[in-house]
């Protein structure tokens, strides 16, 4: 079971653009728990759709997002972008979103308690004028662990988030920003998720996740239920999220799915 | 994972405009009064911007422009001035063209179907300068 997470947390930590299923939307990288003496590659693909409603944009977006991670024992890679179809105030965009390269290892392996540490780099390739993207290269180092014991598993992350750029350089404010995924221009990041396989490889489980600004910024937290399907190759997973605070979006809908091998 | 990598390599090759920054323009003391709302602010929004950002445009009219960014009025001005300077406005060191983008609407709230009219470098220098001194007077 714990593997089977594992694969899931690992493919999920490096498609944070799209808020990933199993853990994502900044939240920091935890390594799959990752068994065995050989590498391993995974590939996946999420699909995501969300309503917005803040204080100057209204709309909606959709995104598919592919990503590819590897992994060897304790070390991780991982790469993710996402497309996007963005409305927003009645102006519809095609684009990509921002980049994100992922490394993490894991520090500390015993039979039920995992943890360790992930850097994310966010390129910006996405449109900051579109809403699409930060504008600038986003640096976020972290960490994360896992507690599993028979059916449940329990996971924690937190960290720091950082513009490599110049703060607080007279920027207007046009709210939460990119639309598609925001964040602060530096900001504490933090997770909490709970997982319980009811069996035949089904698990459910819940989440939350968010980020508290360091000097201006907005409090941003997202809440969400999940309901994923783990085959020793496949692991899919559909969420449904709730923005509690900041105004990251109303409600987003999440499918992802990735192949291991 | 050639779509992932594809995908990256066309990302980078995405044209980023420079990103939008303040012109830091300072009016004159005194004030010359020579750029003021009724012979310059009024006509280059007129002219430029409030085919989207209007207070009378709904939020799926507008095409893209954010709610309360409306520019048909001197006071829907100053209470974004910052952001006018950023997207649109020119100095000698700082040149921001982001605003207006490359499509516009013919009418109020219309689909885009035309090219955008861009101001002149001049109109740009004298809409930061405008701004600088306009913000400064009493209302």
């Amino acid at each position: 079971m714990g593997r089977r997470i594992g694969f899931a947390a690992l493919v999920g930590s490096f498609t944070p653009q799209v808020s990933s299923v199993a853990f994502a939307d900044h939240e920091m990288a935890m390594s799959g728990h990752h068994h065995g003496d050989s590498s391993q590659l995974s590939v996946g693909v999420s699909i995501e759709a969300a309503e917005f409603d803040n204080m100057f944009y209204v709309g909606s977006y959709q995104g598919i997002t592919p990503s590819l991670g590897w992994m060897s024992q304790r070390l991780g890679l991982g790469a993710t972008i996402g497309l996007y179809h963005l409305s927003e105030n009645g102006l519809s965009v095609y684009g990509p979103g921002d980049a994100m390269v992922t490394g993490h290892m894991t520090v500390l392996a015993a039979e039920t308690l995992e943890a360790g540490v992930a850097l994310h780099a966010m390129v910006p390739t996405g449109s900051e004028l579109d809403g699409l993207g930060m504008g600038h290269v986003m640096a976020m180092p972290s960490a994360w662990g896992t507690w599993h014991a028979r059916s449940v598993t329990i996971m924690a992350s937190g960290g720091y988030g950082r513009a490599v750029t110049a703060l607080g350089g007279g920027r207007h404010d046009h709210g939460p920003s990119p639309l598609v995924d925001p964040m602060n221009m530096q900001e504490l990041t933090w997770s909490a998720s709970a997982d319980l396989v009811v069996g035949h490889g089904v698990r459910v489980g819940g989440r939350t996740l968010g980020g508290i600004p360091i000097g201006t910024g907005r409090t941003r937290a997202v809440g969400g239920g999940h309901v994923g399907w783990d085959t020793p190759r496949v692991s899919t997973t559909f969420e449904v999220q709730l923005g509690i605070a900041g105004d990251p979006f109303t409600i987003r809908g999440v499918v992802e799915t990735s192949l291991h091998f | 994972m050639r779509f992932v990598l594809l995908g990256f390599v066309l990302a980078a090759c995405t044209n980023t405009p420079p990103p939008p920054t303040a012109t830091r323009t300072v009016c004159p003391d005194p004030d010359p009064d020579t750029l003021t709302w009724d012979n310059f602010g009024q006509k280059f929004m007129a002219d430029y911007c409030t085919m989207c950002h209007s207070s009378t445009l709904s939020h799926s009219q507008r095409n893209g422009a954010p709610l309360y960014h409306d520019f048909d009025t001197l006071m829907g001005v100053l209470q974004v001035p910052d952001h006018i300077d950023q997207y649109a406005g020119s100095s000698t060191t700082v040149h921001n063209s982001a605003m207006p983008p490359s499509e516009c609407p013919s009418v109020p709230g219309g689909p885009l179907n035309r090219d955008c009219r861009q101001p002149s470098d001049a109109e740009r220098a004298n809409l930061s300068m405008w701004i600088a001194c306009e913000r400064l007077r009493p209302h």
